[in-house]
């Protein structure tokens, strides 16, 4: 392997990596709104509510990603006339935006699952216990059931918070220059696809060490009631 | 009707009704707890006593029959399907004048004992948290586990948790105490420093109902036995005396299986 040019490489796939945390950064930051929103419609919205969550999942976790970033970018081109008359070209013009839409669209869909699952898994005996004592509403939903439920799918949902950071890497299919399109580009000038997908590969492991460090203590400043106890304190 | 029932009464129970679906499980049960009461709820598996209880604070919402906390009756209404309490509001603001303890603790696990302990008093009667701490540090003195204030509950034995979970109720300032099987779920060898905690509330004239099977307890500390039978009162009097004479053979056939 030829170190000297994979220096080179990473150099080049370096200036990628901003656009590829800013893809990652606002399709997380906005999924996970939109999954928080759906995921309350599911679990309070009654039928009609469950219903259009369940169609909202199912098709947008049904379709792979690529197809929806496909859809958004080439295929609402077509309706161009109508997107310029309702003042939206602006955005759907813009690769960067579709993409942003189709990572926010799709991380939604299987977040809202993530926090509905962590939402319904709290204990109806931690309810009736607030309940008993007096609470109900908004005052209950953020005393006990956010907190216990947030805790219940932190360890799901980093795991999807990671799998969002890799999926920027199907942006470059829509000409966004991020890590991986970078890549696509030098092995074009270069040829060399093995040592140059290995730097891009290395830069996405560096990134998610240190995503799922963050997790962890996260998770760990969350979770002192699973630890055991100092010896010396018991 | 007798005028006492719209009294002072802490706690008023009147013809209180309940089904699940076909199944009447409770089949017109009336009850009143004076202020000091302490009433023990005996009776099989199946009879209804949890479900009676529960009604008293709306965790299962009768279907018909008046149930009143120091006089107030929660307002109830004929809904679509089922009754329903009419003010949501109401409910809540009696329910800061009952406090609960359950068969199985129901300690809020994301908390510490001194957070579960000041929860309801900061955060729903919003009383000054600093007075809170205080009040809830003296509790937990009391039922024997101040140096756990820290813990969380899943760090603590079912009988710590228990007297935990106790503390956290009478941090409400409740004018009324419910039991639900206290015990029921503890280990043999813990069941007697819950039965104590429950004890020295009972003798500093707390109003309390527990639903129990420790029939010790019920003789000696209670001022009232009340044995349900198939969603029906069936006996109810002075421990001394039912223990004694029990009337009904539903209760005698009762106790000489509970022996």
């Amino acid at each position: 392997m030829d170190f000297i040019f994979m220096w080179e490489a990473f150099l080049t796939l370096l200036p990628g990596l901003p656009l590829t945390l800013e893809l990652a950064v606002t399709s997380i930051v906005a999924g996970g709104i939109l999954a928080a929103v759906i995921s309350l419609i599911a679990v309070v919205g009654g039928p009609i509510g469950r219903g259009f969550t369940r169609g909202y999942v199912f098709v947008f976790r049904g379709s792979p990603l690529l197809v929806q970033m496909f859809l958004i970018y080439y295929g609402l081109g077509q309706f161009r006339p109508l997107l310029q008359d309702l003042g939206l070209w602006v955005v759907f013009r813009e690769p960067y935006w579709c993409a942003v839409i189709a990572l926010t669209l799709n991380t939604a869909a299987y977040s809202s699952e993530i926090f509905r699952g962590g939402l319904q898994a709290v204990s109806v005996q931690q309810v009736e216990a607030a309940r008993a004592c007096g609470m109900s509403g908004p005052l209950l939903f953020r005393r006990i059931v956010l907190p216990i439920a947030v805790r219940q799918a932190l360890p799901a949902y980093g795991n999807e918070v990671i799998l969002m950071l890799k999926a920027t890497a199907l942006a470059s299919v829509i000409t966004i220059m991020e890590v991986t399109g970078l890549a696509g580009k030098l092995i074009a000038d270069s040829f060399r696809a093995f040592e140059v997908f290995i730097v891009a590969g290395a830069i996405y492991l560096a990134v998610t060490f240190f995503v799922t460090r963050l997790l962890m203590i996260i998770e760990f400043w969350l979770s002192p009631h699973l630890r055991m106890r100092p010896p010396s304190l018991t | 009707m007798t005028d006492n029932n719209n009294g002072m009464a802490a706690v008023s129970v009147r013809d209180l009704r309940k089904s699940f679906g076909p199944l009447e499980v409770l089949k017109g049960i009336s009850l009143e707890a004076q202020e000091g009461d302490v009433i023990s709820i005996l009776g099989s598996s199946g009879s209804g006593k949890s479900t009676m209880l529960r009604c008293i604070n709306m965790l299962e919402v009768p279907d018909s029959g008046e149930i009143r906390i120091a006089g107030e009756m929660f307002a109830l209404r004929k809904g679509r399907h089922k009754t329903e309490p009419t003010d949501r509001r109401q409910v809540d603001r009696l329910r800061e004048h009952i406090g609960m303890v359950f068969q199985s603790f129901n300690l809020w696990s994301h908390m510490t004992i001194l957070q579960n302990v000041i929860e309801a008093p900061v955060h729903v009667q919003k009383r000054n948290r600093a007075e809170c701490v205080e009040e809830a540090e003296a509790l937990l003195e009391r039922v024997g586990i101040a140096d756990k204030r820290n813990y969380y509950p899943a760090h603590l034995s079912g009988g710590q948790q228990q007297r935990a979970a106790i503390a956290r109720a009478l941090a409400q300032r409740p004018k009324v105490m419910l039991f639900d099987e206290p015990t029921s779920a503890l280990d043999p060898e813990l069941v007697g420093e819950v039965l104590k905690v429950m004890r020295s509330l009972a003798e500093e004239g707390r109003t309390m109902l527990v639903v129990t099977h420790e029939m010790a307890f019920a003789r000696d500390v209670s001022s009232k036995i009340v044995f349900l039978h198939k969603g029906v009162v069936e006996e109810e009097g002075d421990p001394g005396e039912v223990f004694r004479n029990p009337k009904s053979d539903r209760f005698k056939q009762f106790l000489s299986n509970e022996r």
